[in-house]
């Protein structure tokens, strides 16, 4: 659909700064509220029939004993950031085209609009909101190759498909900030004249805004404005970098053309308040991600907690032989535990070169040491 | 919704809000049924007893999840909302099978049976009202879609729905977009999906392996229609060859050169490029057509408006062929009779209006398509409103599994498609799926599902079907 004016997009998934707010606290809630009760957070779903249960009370569960802490709204949001990147990762060992990428990580923020981490791991809703960016885009890879790429069990990947597209509700349509970069670009070809090399600049520019929007992807930026105030943030944040034109004059003419009534200070302020959230970006460091991953893996699985402390004397030599261990069926007790392998096409080859797309370890250290 | 699974009769909490009335179809990629709304629908307030048409797709093929005709058809439906392109109400899951439901307004009528019954029943042309209000507002709804860079990419009389009596009597509705596509900006060629449009519809550029493709190809395909509205036979009835990776069709094409002429570079320069005209393995290229003349075939004087429009629309080139925008504006439609929002029933006129049969349904089937229905349905429990996934901390099931169930043998009603058609198949076509009803009849693309294995071409030669790959 080329009409973002009449899309399910504009009309039911551009939220205010409150609505999300409200949104993930609810979820959190819930869930922390899940744990006090059950002792564990974790939703299934049935690998058979792809219904989903709350858990099970563990037999010697006393309500409010769990020694588990549930996660906090921020280090939910740690944790989304840090998979939304690695959608980016997987998208670009897949060399998938950009547009797979963007539609991936809208999906898997509305998914999180609905549902904490804590109930469905968002390792997992990851590779299969891949997946469904995928097949929407018609650009269809299969769950096994998607699988195989990034040595995941695919059958994970198919048994959260229904609950993601539902969680969408079924929208699926979504608009990404490049195209509209294009458009503008070629529009901006026509504003400059075409003078001396202008076509070299606004290819930089191009290249430069494109890369802000790919940063902006991991921010809340595209829940809260349209995917072309998007673009016009990243072209006036490139341009401030390439100074190829005036930028307010460039915006002046847009609007009148447009015969639009918003003054164009009140749309520099929209960019800026898009290009805020950039700079406020902060790409979780592993050791943030360490302790988050951790709580997560014992909100998910109780009995793990207990292990831990024993677990972590020993860790130190065990993560060693963690970072060789490609294969990861050894350790389906361990969650977290999982080096995802992307092979130099993009599809599985399984070939043991070292370009290791996706990888994260709440344990060993040493292994994530350089690859992430 | 209850708690846990109690035995094999459990069904998902939305089903039971429809009061199931039948099957009405069957394809390769599910069943469709009739059904109306309880009273207890969260969306039946207005609208109570409001037949539904739905359409049940199963599972893509083993191992991949959701069928990408089912994600394309929710995808596209959900954006659109035009009076002439079919509404979808509603989207349901049953975890059981993990097969999706999709839930659209029903329409009684399609044009394949409207031109089937005047053509078996009645022996009588379709009225020119009809015709051009039938033609208006296809190329209304199609407007819409192309203005809208979706192709539709199957469009033939099976697809084109007519609401029957109510409100939206004689309305078309354009169906089944399980071909549809976005066009702007396609990430691969157009082509990598494979072939699109039942032959009989099918474009030139097709035909000659045209990688990239446009919203034309839809305008050809009306052309097809509107020929088919006035001489009640499909225009071009080619044999596809089947069994081949090859988008060429001899056959097909030799069907339309004969009646529009051979094409010429001069005509069409892009026919150059096309790769099937350009290693002209069959020699088309050298091939002498007579031109036998569409006028005479669909019996209209060569300076008539109508016949000017038809012919723009079976335009070879596809950059010089019609618009939907543009055939709206055509003399055609600006001639009395003016089209009209009843395309059935002329507002004031002498005429007794035609009754169209209704649809067969077939009582003996339930939701899931095993044979028995099963009258009595456990008590519905809590209810999640709409769609929006609703979790609730308790340890239940949310989703209740409807047991093990037969699913329906892929390719279960092949016997239709044989020579002898099989009497009495139930069919119709809300969500469109090809179909044959009744007996005897040409064979035709309509009544051919689509197959995606290979095996299904081989025990039918000779007959033209559409394949569907991905």
């Amino acid at each position: 659909m080329s009409d973002f004016q009449t899309s399910t997009h504009r009309e039911r998934w551009i939220f205010q700064p409150h609505d999300l707010m409200d949104k993930w606290a609810a979820a959190n809630q819930r869930s922390a509220e899940t744990l006090a009760q059950y002792g564990t957070t974790r939703l299934k779903v049935d690998p058979v029939d792809g219904s989903i249960s709350y858990p099970e009370p563990a037999p010697d569960h006393v309500v409010g004993s769990s020694s588990v802490k549930p996660l906090s709204c921020e280090e939910e949001q740690l944790m989304r950031v840090f998979y939304e990147q690695k959608i980016q990762e997987v998208c670009a060992a897949f060399k998938f085209p950009h547009k797979i990428q963007a539609t991936a990580i809208i999906y898997f923020k509305r998914f999180y609009l609905q549902w904490s981490v804590m109930e469905h791991h968002p390792k997992h809703i990851m590779l299969t909101c891949v997946y469904s960016s995928c097949k929407v885009e018609e650009n269809h890879v299969s769950a096994e190759e998607l699988g195989k790429g990034i040595q995941q069990d695919h059958q994970i990947i198919l048994n959260n498909e229904m609950i993601v597209l539902k969680s969408l509700d079924f929208d699926l349509i979504v608009y990404a900030p490049y195209r509209p970069i294009e458009g503008f670009i070629d529009d901006m070809d026509g504003f400059c004249k075409a003078g001396n090399g202008a076509h070299q600049r606004l290819k930089e520019l191009h290249q430069t805004a494109n890369s802000h929007v790919d940063k902006m992807m991991l921010t809340d930026a595209p829940l809260l404005y349209s995917p072309g105030q998007l673009a016009l943030a990243a072209l006036s944040k490139s341009n401030d970098m390439h100074q190829v034109l005036n930028f307010e004059r460039y915006l002046g003419s847009v609007f009148s053309r447009q015969k639009s009534n918003c003054p164009v200070e009140q749309f520099v302020q929209t960019i800026n308040a898009i290009n805020y959230l950039v700079d406020q970006l902060q790409i979780p460091t592993l050791k943030d991600m360490r302790h988050a991953d951790r709580k997560l893996k014992h909100c998910l699985d109780p009995s793990s907690h207990d292990e831990h402390k024993k677990k972590e004397k020993k860790s130190k030599h065990k993560s060693k032989r963690a970072a060789s261990d490609a294969q990861l069926g050894a350790n389906d007790d361990d969650l977290s535990r999982c080096i995802w392998r992307g092979s130099e096409n993009g599809v599985a080859g399984g070939s043991n070169d070292e370009s290791i797309v996706v990888y994260f370890d709440g344990q060993s250290s040493t292994a994530m040491t350089g690859l992430v | 919704m209850g708690d846990g699974r109690a035995g094999g009769s459990n069904r998902p909490a939305w089903l039971q809000h429809y009061e199931l009335l039948g099957k009405i179809g069957e394809g390769t990629y599910g069943l469709v049924f009739l059904a109306r709304l309880k009273p207890t629908h969260p969306q039946a307030a207005g609208r109570r007893g409001s037949p539904i048409a739905i359409k049940k797709f199963k599972q893509s093929k083993e191992g991949d999840g959701v069928s990408p005709t089912a994600i394309r058809e929710i995808m596209l439906l959900r954006e659109i909302n035009h009076e002439n392109v079919v509404k979808l109400v509603n989207v349901h899951i049953n975890h059981a099978d993990m097969s999706l439901y999709l839930a659209f307004d029903y329409a009684e009528h399609d044009l394949y049976e409207v031109i089937r019954h005047h053509r078996e029943k009645l022996n009588l042309p379709i009225n020119q009202y009809s015709v051009k209000s039938l033609l208006w507002q296809l190329l209304n709804g199609l407007n819409y879609l192309h203005s809208n860079w979706i192709i539709h990419r199957d469009l033939k009389p099976s697809n084109i729905l007519v609401m029957g009596e109510g409100e939206e009597h004689g309305i078309i509705k354009i169906a089944d977009f399980g071909l549809a596509r976005i066009y702007q900006a396609p990430l691969k060629p157009l082509s990598d999906n494979g072939v699109v449009v039942t032959i009989w519809y099918r474009a030139p550029e097709l035909l000659l392996g045209a990688k990239h493709y446009t919203s034309a190809v839809d305008m050809w395909a009306v052309g097809c229609i509107f020929a088919e509205l006035l001489t009640l036979k499909p225009l071009f009835q080619g044999v596809e060859a089947k069994a081949t990776p090859n988008p060429f069709q001899l056959d097909q094409l030799d069907k339309i050169f004969k009646v529009l002429g051979h094409p010429t570079v001069e005509k069409w320069p892009t026919l150059a490029n096309l790769p099937c005209w350009l290693n002209d393995q069959q020699h088309i290229q050298g091939h002498k057509y007579e031109n036998t003349g569409l006028h005479t075939i669909v019996h209209l004087p060569q300076k008539s408006p109508a016949f000017d429009l038809l012919s723009k629309m079976l335009e070879y080139d596809p950059r010089k062929r019609i618009t939907a925008a543009q055939a709206l504006e055509h003399e055609y439609f600006r001639l009395e009779p003016l089209p009209g929002r009843n395309a059935l029933v002329p507002s004031q006129s002498g005429e007794k209006a035609v009754q169209y049969p209704i649809r067969p349904v077939d009582g003996s089937t339930d939701f899931e398509g095993t044979t028995s229905l099963q009258p009595t349905q456990p008590p519905s429990g809590n209810v999640p409103p709409g769609n929006q996934p609703v979790p609730r901390p308790h340890p239940r099931q949310m989703q209740q599994p409807m047991g093990s169930m037969p699913r329906m043998p892929a390719g279960a009603n092949m016997g239709a498609f044989g020579p002898v058609p099989q009497p009495g198949m139930v069919g119709m076509n809300p969500g469109n799926i090809p179909m044959q009803r009744g007996a005897g009849g040409q064979s035709h693309p309509h009544q051919l599902r689509r197959k995606a294995d290979q095996g299904m071409g081989m025990q039918n030669p000779g007959y033209p079907q559409q394949k569907r790959r991905f």
